[in-house]
């Protein structure tokens, strides 16, 4: 727009003048750019800080340092996306451990132990239909709410320069959420999960050099039974819950640290 | 710190912030050590690292020392209770949203799981569905005159691959497209791509659930492909069109607030 940026002070001629070898090159590049975007020197000072006396204050996020949450109050609602998914995302983890209770990974028995405890849960347990109905609905709408929050991000220009990583973070976490709502869509193990779950090991299978290997590793191998089931059931209630809790985690930490992106 | 700071922090009030911060623009210099005099004994990395920090803060209290930036006083909220209850308002409204659904429409669980009968109708999660559809781009596979007409790759692998390039177009976004603009209007081009993909990403579904969609699948294939591009190029217009009257609105607003020097 029309006004000039201030400059910035030289990093690279000092970089130049100081005559260093490759590797303190590299890792000063990766220093200032690192800390161009996220200020490290300001965290950084403050853990001294509070070494030095004990004495902690939180930094004000940019929309409170420059006082501009007054100016963007008509963007409000599609800024809620972001924590409207990270709700659902709680009501689901708190629904599944519910059904976690009474849920068996097994596809033994004719319909297998797995379906029948589905069955058990809609039809015997007090509460179960809802439960699994809750479950199935925060899904649904954590995905729905992320996928909005990244259209949201990408129109007001949210993922610019100082927010790349955040950006690309955000794509794992998206890529994240769809493997959680894939390997949870197999748990029930009726015809759907079943023939979801066979065209996933022929998309890995078409993927040269790795294929089978990944196809092995996720799936339990090429045709589908009780590894794979086995599998889905610790992706969806070990790993990813952890890894996904983390992910997010530093997801918004990295959004107060930056501060909200907001139009200007 | 001169005595210009004095008068101007009597004139925003001591008591007046409640948010924890300093009324001073820069910490003052000399009760915070500096870098070096924290790391003098330091050698190669670690003192790089702080030397390059410390100029990194100067550049900060400069920046922030010219700046003419207006700080004015807002009224805000207490965290406790207005903050609190706001919130806890928001998240029950979103909670009860998800209840309400549940409640209403109330899963379907299909036939148990058979190896040996193929179901006429495949189909994963809606959110799966434009993934599920880059599968179908065989006809877009390109044959090549080299090979006498044989595919470079198998339609399957070209569809698992389609799946890796739209995560890669997604993730070079912020490193093509820099700058301060935020608003569509400000860079029709890339609110453009913006429509197209999200377009996009509408029709390859429907392109995942062909056999549900009446229309001849010829025809769907096709739409599945311009439509986005009509989208895209629509919106470049009009965005493009609004531009001129909507900028120079939005400067007049800009410098009403932050008068030139």
């Amino acid at each position: 727009m029309s006004l000039e940026p201030a400059d910035d002070h030289d990093h690279d001629a000092w970089l130049e003048e100081k005559d260093l070898t490759p590797v303190e090159n590299i890792f000063l590049t990766v220093l200032i750019w690192a800390d161009k975007r996220l200020r490290l020197v300001d965290y950084l000072e403050i853990l001294e800080t509070l070494y030095y006396r004990i004495n902690l204050q939180m930094p004000r996020s940019h929309t409170e340092q420059y006082n501009l949450d007054n100016k963007f109050w008509y963007w409000y609602p599609l800024y809620s996306l972001g924590s409207f998914s990270t709700i659902a995302y709680v009501v689901a983890a708190i629904s599944g451990a519910l059904l976690g209770f009474y849920y068996a990974p097994a596809t033994a028995g004719d319909p297998s132990a797995a379906y029948n405890q589905i069955t058990f849960i809609m039809t015997d347990l007090n509460f179960g239909f809802m439960l699994r109905s809750i479950h199935r609905w925060s899904a649904q709408v954590m995905v729905a709410a992320v996928f909005l929050h990244m259209i949201r991000v990408y129109f007001t220009g949210a993922y610019k320069e100082p927010r790349e990583l955040n950006w690309i973070l955000g794509i794992i976490l998206i890529s994240l959420t769809l493997l959680f709502g894939y390997t949870g869509y197999l748990l029930p193990w009726d015809q759907l999960a079943f023939w979801a779950g066979q065209i996933g090991v022929e998309m890995a299978l078409s993927v040269p050099l790795i294929g089978e290997w990944a196809a092995q590793l996720i799936w339990g191998g090429f045709s589908l039974g009780q590894p794979t089931l086995q599998r889905m059931y610790i992706l969806h209630v070990f790993l990813l819950p952890f890894v996904v809790t983390t992910l997010i985690a530093v997801h918004i930490g990295v959004v107060w640290m930056q501060g909200i992106a907001e139009p200007h | 710190m001169t005595d210009d700071t004095d008068s101007t922090e009597a004139d925003r009030g001591e008591g007046a912030r409640t948010d924890g911060g300093s009324n001073l623009p820069v910490p003052p210099d000399d009760e915070t050590p500096t870098w070096r005099e924290r790391k003098e004994r330091r050698v190669g990395l670690a003192r790089l690292t702080y030397e390059y920090l410390e100029r990194s803060r100067r550049e900060d209290e400069d920046l922030r020392e010219q700046s003419t930036y207006l700080e004015r006083d807002v009224l805000g909220f207490p965290t406790w209770p207005h903050e609190t209850i706001r919130n806890l308002a928001i998240t029950s409204f979103f909670v009860g949203i998800i209840l309400f659904l549940s409640s209403t429409l109330p899963p379907h669980i299909g036939a148990p799981a058979n190896p040996s009968q193929t179901p006429a109708i495949i189909l994963p999660d809606w959110y799966l569905y434009w993934s599920f559809g880059l599968l179908k781009l065989g006809p877009l596979n390109p044959e090549l005159a080299v090979l006498g007409g044989e595919k470079l790759m198998k339609d399957r692998t070209y569809g698992v691959l389609a799946n890796l390039v739209v995560f890669g177009a997604i993730a070079v976004v912020p490193f093509l497209n820099k700058g301060n603009a935020r608003r569509p209007v400000e860079e029709p081009f890339w609110a453009a791509i913006g429509v197209g993909g999200f377009v996009f990403a509408f029709t390859i579904s429907l392109l995942a659930i062909k056999n549900l969609v009446p229309m001849d699948s010829h025809l769907l294939f096709d739409l599945t492909f311009l439509l986005p591009i009509v989208a895209g190029a629509l919106t470049y217009a009009v965005l493009k069109t609004m531009r001129e009257g909507y900028m120079y609105d939005l400067n007049r607003r800009y410098y009403r607030l932050r008068p030139p020097k």
